[in-house]
């Protein structure tokens, strides 16, 4: 057992924190108050990342045959604790480097991989997420959005919903049933799909979480090849299963959390609230949770480093996390005050970052079914 | 970073289970509970095993292994005490067990009836106090450890230790504490998803229902968070913050823990022919101690952020 840095990868977040120092505009709180779906922060990921990009930062944790450097998880999670502790600089392109370039690599063709991985890793490229549906959410597996075969094309018809990132990006990778006689997890397949597809159209849905969270998109007769398929047609469930099984802790949410709870520390000083016991309690017990939450994700990467298959560890962290973000974020407001209550204001930013933690990648109830069952071996209902 | 046991500690854990085996387990704690009894047994073992030096021998962390798995298996030896706190204090302590006080405390003190060394907490200095055999008398309780009563007289005596042993005593103690707490959850914990998998109630597991499953879900997370969290502020030369952040997290979830096992196991957790109070109940004494949860709290905010309001506080710790 062991639980400290390596003296890299503590050198490394330093390079960080000094990168981010330089790069950050000196409007970065206001170009990041929408959160990243914003027009704003979805514009300067593009600079952004292209700059990570140069320093063969981006995209370090993939193989050296993509273009990586092999850099193990741990570096991959001092970049994704850095980034998401100031805001997500990298905008929604931290998926396209977490787990849809890495996908790619792992189900691609060598068209699809040369077609792609080139642009994820210069960082010019946004792409979003479609899975969920008006009746498939928690129950992903409902989906009904179809792609049926008509000579060598899938002509795409349905809808899905709570799409973040949709208006800004080039691509979507979206999950189909291919089969129209399947039921359930079987077939279903990958797709990805450019935006500018002809048939496509997007919606937002005005939501009190920030500017663009929030899209319908829809399909009509959207003809695509079927070269677009990544992995083996109605095989599609496994293939994300297998590219997300680290995803939902891939957010780096109490790193940012415990960023926030230190500027509230700071602030609660400031007024001399710290003579407050309730205020100590409080800020004590947050902090408690931050860690809670970091110690149970450093497990999680733990096994991913030693290449085991993930376990529910997986989602023991991202309750944590989620509990972590939510604490700290109605703390904002209560030790700010009024104040909060201006939209896009610290509070603010982070309450609204931080309410959808608990549904936003998997709601709780669901995670702690399946701690239920693989972590407890309780019985099924 | 590693999180695996690595080959040392899997063979001390290894050997400390062979001795728990023969030493320890629910029913001897139900036993000595009876007579308000100490482990002289397993504490002799524990000590000829060489496992009071494996703080010094090996490190912290060893030792917080050793106290978890005590804990679990209901040990009732002043394991924290022994193997983190008299060692913080290079202490020499005789044989038999410790006690660890703080100066301004009013109650009963784990272990304090059986102890012949106790360890005061003062601010600065730690003092060390020789006891008598008897010179504590026995308190009743029904938290799970032989207790005893300081006199004033007592508490007032010993020999001051050097300057800093107070902050020393204080992380080693702290950190025992959420140790013990991580081995006590977890039998709770098991004892009570054991038992709800065999019950049944309406035809069915009282385990298969959502509502009971979540509820040992959200245990469950705050146990493996605690646990981590204390093995991490163990290791190495883990900070003062990092120990009371670990307490102030695993103590809260002892409460949580506490509450939850014993709802969802019904009536038959509330007696003694049950194995639940083993853990349970201890959960509650921990709890008293370093100002209890607000304590441990204040102390994560005083070491992270400077509040630099803490050092007079109370037991109660507000
Ligand atoms: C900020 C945000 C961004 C998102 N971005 C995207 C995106 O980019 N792409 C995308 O595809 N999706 C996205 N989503 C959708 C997200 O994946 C879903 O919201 C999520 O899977 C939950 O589905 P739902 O909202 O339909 O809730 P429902 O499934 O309707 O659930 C409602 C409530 O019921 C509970 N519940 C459901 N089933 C059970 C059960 N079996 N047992 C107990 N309780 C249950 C849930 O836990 C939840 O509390 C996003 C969501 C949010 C909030």
């Amino acid at each position: 057992m062991e639980f400290d840095w390596t003296e890299d990868d503590a050198r490394h977040r330093e390079q960080l924190r000094d990168f981010l120092a330089e790069e950050l505009p000196a409007d970065w709180e206001t170009i990041s108050q929408h959160g990243p779906g914003g027009d704003a922060q979805a514009a300067f990921s593009r600079h952004f990342c292209g700059r990570m990009a140069e320093r063969g930062w981006l995209t370090q944790h993939w193989p050296e045959e993509y273009g990586g450097q092999d850099a193990s998880p741990w570096r991959h999670a001092v970049v994704g604790e850095e980034m998401w502790a100031i805001g997500e600089p990298r905008g929604a392109q931290y998926m396209n480097v977490n787990w849809i370039g890495p996908a790619i690599m792992t189900y691609g063709t060598e068209a699809q991989k040369a077609e792609h991985l080139p642009r994820i890793s210069s960082g010019d490229v946004l792409w979003c997420q479609g899975f969920s549906e008006p009746e498939a959410g928690s129950d992903l597996a409902a989906l009904r959005t179809q792609a049926l075969r008509v000579e060598d094309d899938y002509v795409i018809n349905g809808s899905k919903i709570w799409t973040s990132y949709c208006n800004h990006a080039d691509f979507i990778i979206l999950l189909v049933r291919t089969d129209p006689n399947s039921r359930r997890h079987r077939g279903i397949s990958v797709l990805l799909v450019p935006m500018d597809t002809p048939g496509i159209e997007v919606r937002e849905i005005p939501s009190v979480v920030g500017e663009r969270y929030f899209h319908e998109v829809f399909f009509t007769d959207v003809r695509v090849p079927m070269s677009t398929r990544l992995g083996p047609e109605n095989e599609g469930w496994e293939v994300v299963g297998h590219a997300l099984q680290f995803e939902r802790v891939g957010a780096a949410r109490y790193a940012r959390a415990a960023v926030t709870l230190d500027r509230l520390a700071e602030i609660a000083q400031e007024r001399g609230l710290l003579d407050d016991p309730i205020v100590v309690d409080r800020l004590g017990e947050a902090r408690a949770l931050c860690e809670a939450a970091r110690v149970l994700t450093y497990k999680v990467i733990d096994l991913r480093a030693k290449g085991s298959p993930p376990t529910a560890d997986t989602q023991l962290a991202r309750v944590l996390g989620t509990r972590a973000d939510n604490a700290i974020g109605v703390l904002a407001l209560e030790i700010v005050g009024p104040e909060a209550l201006e939209y896009g204001s610290f509070a603010d930013s982070n309450f609204r970052l931080a309410m959808t933690a608990g549904v936003a990648v998997g709601a709780t109830e669901v995670q702690l079914n399946l701690i239920a069952s693989r972590f407890l071996g309780l019985p099924r209902e | 970073m590693d999180f695996d046991l690595n080959q040392e500690q899997s063979a001390v854990l290894e050997a400390v289970e062979t001795l728990l085996d023969k030493h320890a387990g629910a029913a001897r704690a139900v036993e000595l509970a009876a007579e308000s009894d100490y482990d002289a047994g397993l504490d002799d073992a524990l000590e000829q095993a060489g496992y009071g030096d494996i703080a010094s021998a090996m490190g912290r962390l060893e030792a917080v292994l050793i106290i978890e798995a005590v804990a679990k298996r209901g040990g009732v030896v002043s394991a924290g005490a022994r193997l983190l706190a008299a060692p913080a204090l290079s202490l020499d302590a005789p044989p038999g067990p410790v006690a660890l006080m703080r100066t301004g405390h009013s109650g009963p003190v784990r272990y304090a009836a059986h102890a012949r060394t106790l360890l005061m907490l003062d601010d600065e200095c730690a003092r060390c106090i020789e006891l008598e055999p008897g010179a504590c008398p026995a308190v009743p309780s029904n938290f799970g450890y032989p207790m005893g009563r300081v006199s004033d007289e007592i508490a007032a005596g010993g020999r001051a230790l050097a300057p800093g042993s107070g902050p020393r005593l204080q992380d080693a103690w702290r950190l025992g504490l959420a140790a013990e707490t991580v081995g006590c959850m977890e039998g709770a914990l098991e004892q009570t998803a054991g038992y709800l998998k065999e019950r049944k109630q309406f035809g069915r597991a009282i385990a298969s229902f959502q509502a009971v499953q979540h509820r040992l879900a959200e245990c469950a997370i705050q146990l493996e968070a605690s646990r981590w969290l204390t093995r991490e502020a163990a290791h190495g030369a883990g900070s003062s913050e990092a120990i009371a952040t670990a307490a102030a997290f695993a103590l809260d979830a002892a409460g949580h823990v506490f509450a939850e096992t014993h709802q969802l196991s019904g009536a038959i957790g509330f007696t003694r022919e049950h194995d639940l109070h083993v853990w349970s109940m201890r959960l509650h004494a921990l709890r008293q101690e370093l100002g209890g949860v607000a304590g441990h709290r204040r102390a994560v905010v005083d070491q992270r952020w400077g509040a630099g309001s803490s050092q007079g506080s109370g037991e109660g710790g507000r």
